[in-house]
This record gives structure tokens, C-alpha cells and sequence, in this order.
């Protein structure tokens, strides 16, 4: 098996038993004697492939098995059955040399010593990984520099913002060079400044250091900053892997064109070349099959004096949520 | 994807040049028990109000037992007045010193992820508890000194304790920090296991009450409690300490005092060593 | 949708003292809620037992060296341990959930909820929260009282119970309008669940008849943590040790720290509107 991947799996599966409670003090008292269990798949045989350097977003509604996937990756959960392998170890086993080389970061939790300076956190990872002070010195005074978080590393932490503490945190969990990050949400509750600010953070971080990446989101403006490649899940299977471009390809059936025209026409007639989004008299948003897109732009410029014609995909959480839906309709 | 490339070679091609185990160790402690020491006296008027309140559980037994002292012409079971001053007073030092991570935080440990997150760095989490409460034990003894004082002025003890004495008592509070740190990691660690633990807990803290010597001196319990007293940890980590100081005591039980509390930190580390592995392992199978 | 709708309560119960109705409503939610948490009963009667157990068995050590504590005999202090969980019930059925939720409502700034209400704050404050599990406590400890009574020489007679059922309920009001003082201290200090716990801690001290005490601790259980009125005064009165003094000093300390903790009520809530606005 070729170990220079950064993360293998093959069949990878989490299933959890879990207690069926049904309403009522009869079913409940029932309960307190004979349990009576029920499996829950939540990855259902993932096989994937991550190669050092990637930024890989994975995606899926709440319950979709992102988590728990990361999870199983990161060594908080052992799989059901199937095999892993991140950087050469099985993280389940939890080795420290594994844990040296990786890190977790959810976004709604704090790691960081609440009524302290982040700076003594730092010193506390340092303590926790083992790192020589040349390295922890060098790392350090660059994710500061990187994150902009000089003023705010000497304040307690309770003190900073939502989006500086995060700031923090994500300095706080790649002191020690991590090989890997697996991001759980990163960009949770924060303003858009501050997403945009922590996006180009990991960006440029993952330029520099060659680190793999694998993030969680909801937000599609993390995904079409970071991610090349897009792993979409759903019910614990993976639905889409890919480069983000081709996933308007494979999901979204149509695309949107908008055109204005020199010189009004009736808005009845549009109907006549795709499904009316909106239209004015010079104006009009269309939707049309994607195989028919090319024809249907031909006789609109035959048919009228355009000012301007754009083709547009979709957004992306709109393809996203056609995505979900194919998977719902079995076809 | 030249970038890539170039830049993952050199990831590889710089492998961090840990620190030794050793020196990693005493300096996570360290670490831990500096911010630790920061914080505690961020809190140092809660911690005082704390402090204060728990005060009136040893003076409740003392006023009682001096009571009972001087009602019997002076002496109880060995102990006079003065002695028991000296036992409920010395009590509030070691009392301080083994409040420890309870096991009803384990619950909330769990439930706010804060487990989880311990679980991904390459350290076992008890260091984090031994290091972090060991800071605040040097707080507690700075706060603790006004209040002994108070106490002996208003109590009047007799202490007069031995140079080997105060030596084997200042190492005897750490080792009943130590064993009962490791104790209630390992009741606490049922947690993972049933959601039922208060019994457990309570029904555990009731026999350590009666069995520790921290409601009376362990001399005034009838026989057959003392002698089932020496085959649990409890003792070292309440009444050892304490008479440790105050007395009496001989040099021969000094040595056996601090020589089982070495026994009950062996045990409750392999013990602790133990269940962890089945914690971890039934946690990760389980939640995450 | 909660277990009682609060309209059709009131259409049942329409002539009721409007200002103990919200109260009685706060106390049926709350007894319905905790129904259903059934497990929790067991956990507490356990704790209780363990509770009363320690004190009973402490009361044994005692006397294997003694025969009486400063003049009480046995029987009497079964008769204040039994109090002391009566109390110590008490406070925890109706008095410390209140008085925690509203130092959470000042802190997260919710208080404004009971000050918008058309009722009188202080009573809505005082009467939200109930736990009634912790009655096992209650009803536990009136058996620890009445079998330390029944081994009493000289017996109970009606006087003794009518004076004992008055100073307990005076005694119990009487924590009320301290605790509630304390918790009032929220209104200016945010954090004051510290002086909470020093409350509690000074409560374990009514264990014993606050008679046993040297003079500065007797007073502050008595005064300052009114353990003394709540417990040993009603247990004083069931022993027959009451005398009229006490009762006289008992009515008096009652009708002032009801008057204070009115006023200092009113001027918490005065600044906290006019800090909050």
C-alpha cells in the first residue's frame, strides 16, 4: 500500500447503537428492563485519498457524518470497520508520534486558558508537544505576524472577541508544525471580516508549509476561497469528490443567464427560451437547461439587440443542496 | 502544484528535534502549575470566600469535641482541648490540599467536549488535573497561613511538633494530594460507563468521612473501624497528615505512614493506568 | 406545551388571592417537571440517608464519650439533627433555587423579565423555582424528630408542639430574608455565588444546638446565618428549654429583618433599573 498519502481509507464505518426511547411512562418504565437497541449508521464505507499539500473541504448538512468522519481521522472515535490511516499511523491507537503531527480544532471550542494571556497558552502547547524553543520561538512570532494577533496575545483571553479568540486558537493548535489539520467548523459564528481574514490565514499557511488540510464548513465562501477539491457526504456516504468546478457539472442542470437589452421587448416572449426568473421589459433572469445552453444564447442574440449576456453556474450551496436532493430521489 | 511540492519535501525534511521526556515533563508541570498559580489568584477573594465557608465544618467538630473534652475533665481518648485545636486546625490545611478535579465534573468534562479536545494532544490528561490543582495547593497554603493564624488564635492549640515531623508532614500533604487525586480520577472515570454515578459518589465520600479521620481522629473511632480503616486509602490521606504534625506519633510510624501512602499512590496510579485504557477505549467506541 | 396552561388555571381558581397564585402555579410546573425525573428521587432519598446517617452515627460517637453536649442529652440532639434537615429541606425545596436563579437572571441580565411582569417582584423572585426531591430531606427529618422525641423523659405536651410549629415556620422565613439580603448584594456585586457557598458552608454549623458554640460563632449562627432561630429555637421549644425572652427576641428579629429585607429589596431593584437602563 503506498503510505505517501496523507490520509488512506477503505471502507471506512462508524455505526452507533443507540437506545430506542419511545414516548410515554409504560414504554419508559419498559425500557429501564429489556433495552432495546437500534443501529444508527453514521458513515456508511468511505474510501478516500487525501495526498500531502490538499485542501480538501468536506461537506454535508448536520447528521451527515462529517464529523464523526473527522473524528475517526483525528483518533477521538474508533471505526466500526474498515481501515484508516493518516500520516502512516492509525490514529485510533492514538500514538503520541501521531498526535505530535496533527491537530483538531472545533469551532466552538475553547482550548485556550480563559483567564490568561494566549501567550501562556502557548507556553503550555510548547510544554505539551515537546518543542525545542528555537522552533516554538520561530513558529510562534509567525502565527502571530500571520493572524495579526501581536496587541491581543498579552490580553486574558476572556477579554478578546469571538472571531480574535478564534484567531488565537487556530495559532494555539499549529505551534507545533502540525502535518495535518483537521477543522471542524473554523469560521462558526463569526463575521464575515473575520472569516475572510482567517480563510486567507489558512490559505497562505497551507502555501508555506505544505500542510494538508480538512475543513468542515457551511459556509460556501470558506470552500471557494480554500478547497480545490470538494468531498460532499450524505447518510454517512459519499456523494461527490471532486474538484469544486465539476460539481456544478454533475448536480446542477441548469444554468442562470441574465440579459439586458438595448431596447425593451415584451416580457411575455421570454418565456419562450428557458424558465422566468424575473424579467422587465430590457431585462431578464433565465434558467435553462445545461445542455441547451448553448443553442438558447445563439437565438436570443439572433433574436434581439443585447447589450450585455451573462451565463452563470449556480451558487454553489444551491448545487450543494441539489446534490442532497439527487441522493434523496433515488434515480 | 510545483509550490506543493517543493514545500511538503521540506516538512519532511525538518523533523522537529523534540525535547526529552524528562525535561518535557518538569516543564509541562511547571507550565501548569504557573498558569495555574496566575489564575487561582486572579480569584483570590472567591477562593478566600471559599475558604472561609469551608471552615465551619472542622469548627463544628472541634467546638464540639472540646465540648466533650473538658466535660470529661480535660482528656478524650488521649486528646485534650489543646490537641484537638491543633488536629481541626492542621484538618483545614489538609482538607484544602486534597480537594482535587471531583469526579461530578467528569459528566460536564464529557458533555462539553473539553475531553475530546484533551484527547487529540499527545499527553495523558491526568497531568493536566496533578499539575493544574498542584498550582493552586501553593495559592491555598499562601491563603491559608491568615487563616490559621485566626484559628489558633481563637482555638488555642498545642502543637509541638518534631523537626522529623514537620518534614514527614510537609511531604505527607502532597502524598494525600497525590492519592486522593488518583482516587477520585478512578471513581470518576465510572462516568463513562453509567450515567448513575451519584450514588456511587456519595456512598463513597460518606465512608471517606467516617473512615479518614476527618470527622473525628481516627484514636477516637471504636476498634474494629480503625483496623478496617488501615485497609483502605482513606486515611493517608486525611488522618496520616494530620497526626503527622500534631501527634502523637513515634519516628517508626512516621516512616510506615509515608511508606503507605507511597503503597496507595503505586496502586492508585496502576489502577488509574488501567481504567483509563478502558475509558479511552469504551469512549471511542461509543461517542467521541 | 407546557403541563399547565396558565389560563385555565386561573379560570379554575378565580377568586384566589391574586398575589399567591403565580407562586402556587410556579410551585405545580415545577412539581410536574420534576415528576419526570423519577431517578432523581432515589439519588436524593439516598443522599439523604447518607446525610442523616453520618449524623446519627456522629451523635453515637459522641456519646460513647460523653453524656451530654453542654446540657443536651441525646434524645435532644436527635431532636436538632432531625430539625436540621427539616430546615436544611426547607432551604433546598423553595429558598436556594430561588435565590440561585435570580443570581443567574442578574448576571445574564434575564431579571428584566420579572421586573416587566404586573406582579409583585419580590414574591415572583422568591417563589419560581422548586425542587422537590429535596422534600425527602423535609420528611426524613421530621422522622429523625419525632423518634428523638419519643425518647424524650418528660414527654411533649400541646403548648411545646404549637410553640414548636410556630418558631420553625418564623425560623424559616427568617432564612429566607437573609439569604434573600445576600442574594441582593447581586444587584451591585455580579459575583456573589462565592458568598453563596460560605452560606452553606456556615449552615453545616446547625447541626448542633448553637448553644454549644463560643459566644462570636453562636452569634453569628444566630444573627448573621439564622441556623440558630431556624433550628435550635424550634427545638428548644419541642424539648421544652424555650423561655419567653427567646420568644419576645425571636417576633422582634422577625418583624426587622422582614422590614430590611423589603427595603434593601426595593434599592437592589432600583439600581438595577437605573444600571441596566
Amino acid at each position: 500500500m503506498p503510505s505517501d498519502a496523507a490520509v488512506i481509507t477503505t471502507g471506512l464505518r462508524k455505526v452507533f447503537r443507540v437506545p430506542v426511547r419511545e414516548a410515554g411512562l409504560a414504554a419508559a418504565t419498559r425500557s429501564l428492563v429489556r433495552r432495546e437497541h437500534r443501529d444508527v449508521v453514521a458513515v456508511g464505507g468511505v474510501d478516500l485519498r487525501i495526498e500531502p499539500g490538499e485542501v480538501v473541504g468536506f461537506l454535508g448538512p448536520n447528521g451527515a457524518g462529517k464529523t464523526t468522519t473527522l473524528k475517526m481521522l483525528s483518533g477521538l472515535l474508533h471505526p466500526t470497520s474498515g481501515t484508516v490511516r493518516v500520516l502512516g499511523h492509525e490514529p485510533f491507537r492514538r500514538e503520541r508520534d501521531y498526535l505530535r503531527r496533527m491537530t483538531l480544532v472545533m469551532g466552538n471550542r475553547n482550548q485556550l486558558q480563559w483567564d490568561l494571556p494566549a501567550l501562556d497558552s502557548f507556553e503550555l502547547s510548547r510544554a505539551i508537544y515537546r518543542l525545542p524553543e528555537d522552533l516554538f520561538l520561530r513558529q510562534r512570532d509567525e502565527l502571530i505576524d500571520l493572524l495579526d494577533l501581536g496587541a491581543l496575545v498579552d490580553k486574558p483571553v476572556r477579554n478578546l472577541s469571538l472571531g480574535e479568540r478564534m484567531k488565537a486558537e487556530i495559532a494555539n493548535s499549529l505551534l507545533h508544525r502540525p502535518e495535518i489539520l483537521f477543522l471542524d467548523e473554523p469560521t462558526l459564528g463569526l463575521d464575515v471580516t473575520m472569516q475572510r481574514r482567517i480563510r486567507s490565514f489558512l490559505a497562505d499557511y497551507n502555501r508555506r508549509h505544505g500542510a494538508s488540510v480538512m475543513l468542515t464548513t457551511h459556509y460556501m465562501a470558506d470552500v471557494e476561497a480554500l478547497c480545490k477539491r470538494v468531498i460532499v457526504i450524505h447518510h454517512g456516504a459519499i456523494l461527490f469528490d471532486g474538484a469544486l468546478t465539476d460539481l456544478s457539472e454533475q448536480f446542477a442542470a441548469h444554468k442562470t443567464l441574465v440579459v439586458t437589452l438595448e431596447r425593451p421587448t415584451d416580457p411575455s416572449s421570454w418565456s419562450r427560451y428557458g424558465d422566468v426568473v424575473a424579467s422587465t421589459p430590457t431585462r431578464a433572469t433565465l434558467r435553462v437547461g445545461r445542455e441547451a445552453t448553448a443553442a438558447v444564447v445563439a437565438s436570443i442574440l439572433s433574436d434581439h439587440d443585447v447589450r450585455d449576456l451573462t451565463v452563470e453556474d449556480p451558487p454553489i450551496d444551491e448545487v450543494i443542496e441539489l446534490a442532497f436532493a439527487s441522493a434523496e430521489a433515488p434515480s | 502544484m510545483t509550490a506543493t511540492d517543493t514545500v511538503a519535501t521540506t516538512l519532511a525534511d525538518r523533523p522537529i528535534d523534540y525535547e526529552p521526556t524528562w525535561r518535557a515533563y518538569i516543564r509541562l508541570y511547571g507550565t501548569l502549575m504557573r498558569t495555574s498559580i496566575a489564575q487561582q489568584f486572579q480569584y483570590r477573594t472567591a477562593n478566600y470566600l471559599y475558604m472561609i465557608g469551608m471552615i465551619a465544618e472542622p469548627v463544628v467538630y472541634l467546638v464540639v469535641w472540646q465540648t466533650i473534652a473538658e466535660a470529661q475533665g480535660g482528656e478524650v481518648g488521649g486528646y485534650t482541648a489543646g490537641t484537638f485545636a491543633a488536629y481541626y486546625i492542621v484538618w483545614t490545611l489538609v482538607r484544602n490540599m486534597n480537594i482535587v478535579f471531583t469526579p461530578f465534573g467528569w459528566e460536564e468534562r464529557i458533555r462539553e467536549g473539553q475531553l475530546s479536545a484533551q484527547l487529540v494532544l499527545p499527553v495523558h490528561p491526568i497531568h493536566y488535573d496533578l499539575g493544574s490543582f498542584a498550582g493552586w495547593k501553593v495559592v491555598v497554603i499562601a491563603l491559608w497561613l491568615p487563616i490559621a493564624g485566626v484559628l489558633a488564635l481563637v482555638f488555642r492549640p498545642t502543637l509541638d511538633p518534631t523537626a522529623g515531623q514537620i518534614v514527614a508532614f510537609a511531604v505527607a500533604i502532597w502524598g494525600a494530594y497525590l492519592i486522593r487525586s488518583l482516587f477520585l480520577w478512578l471513581l470518576g472515570m465510572l462516568t463513562f460507563f453509567t450515567t448513575r454515578v451519584t450514588a456511587i459518589f456519595e456512598a463513597y465520600f460518606a465512608a471517606e468521612l467516617l473512615l479518614s479521620g476527618r470527622l473525628i481522629p481516627m484514636a477516637l473511632m471504636p476498634e474494629w473501624v480503625q483496623t478496617l480503616a488501615m485497609f483502605l486509602p482513606f486515611e493517608s490521606t486525611f488522618g496520616f497528615p494530620i497526626t503527622a504534625l500534631v501527634g502523637p506519633i513515634t519516628q517508626e510510624e512516621l516512616v510506615v505512614g509515608l511508606l503507605l501512602q507511597l503503597f496507595w499512590i503505586v496502586v492508585g496510579a496502576v489502577a488509574v493506568r488501567f481504567a483509563w485504557r478502558g475509558a479511552v477505549k469504551h469512549y471511542t467506541a461509543v461517542s467521541g | 406545551m407546557s403541563p399547565v396552561d396558565p389560563a385555565s388555571a386561573s379560570a379554575s381558581e378565580p377568586r384566589r388571592g391574586s398575589s399567591l397564585r403565580i407562586p402556587l402555579l410556579h410551585l405545580r410546573v415545577g412539581v410536574m417537571n420534576e415528576l419526570q425525573y423519577r431517578a432523581n428521587f432515589a439519588v436524593q432519598l439516598l443522599q439523604t440517608f447518607v446525610q442523616v446517617a453520618t449524623g446519627l452515627i456522629a451523635l453515637a460517637l459522641i456519646f460513647d464519650h460523653t453524656t451530654d453536649l453542654n446540657g443536651w442529652t441525646r434524645p435532644q440532639l436527635i431532636v436538632v439533627l432531625g430539625m436540621y434537615n427539616v430546615v436544611g429541606g426547607m432551604i433546598g425545596f423553595a429558598i436556594e433555587p430561588n435565590m440561585g436563579r435570580l443570581m443567574a437572571d442578574v448576571r445574564l441580565g434575564t431579571f428584566d423579565y420579572v421586573l416587566t411582569k404586573p406582579v409583585d417582584a419580590q414574591l415572583l423572585a422568591s417563589a419560581r423555582e422548586f425542587r422537590l426531591w429535596r422534600l425527602t430531606d423535609v420528611a426524613v427529618g421530621i422522622g429523625v424528630t419525632i423518634w428523638g422525641v419519643v425518647q424524650l423523659d418528660d414527654g411533649l405536651s400541646l403548648g411545646r408542639l404549637v410553640g414548636f410549629v410556630a418558631a420553625t415556620t418564623v425560623g424559616i422565613v427568617l432564612v429566607y430574608c437573609i439569604w434573600l439580603v445576600v442574594t441582593t448584594g447581586a444587584f451591585w456585586i455580579v459575583r456573589m455565588d462565592m458568598v453563596q457557598d460560605l452560606f452553606t458552608g456556615m449552615y453545616r454549623a446547625g447541626q448542633y444546638p448553637v448553644t454549644v458554640y463560643p459566644a462570636w460563632l453562636r452569634l453569628t449562627m444566630t444573627y448573621l446565618v439564622p441556623v440558630g432561630f431556624a433550628v435550635t429555637v424550634p427545638a428548644e421549644s419541642l424539648t421544652g428549654r424555650l423561655t419567653w425572652e427567646r420568644v419576645v427576641l425571636t417576633v422582634v428579629f422577625l418583624v426587622v429583618a422582614l422590614g430590611v429585607t423589603r427595603l434593601v429589596w426595593r434599592l437592589g431593584t432600583k439600581h438595577y433599573a437605573g444600571a441596566s437602563a
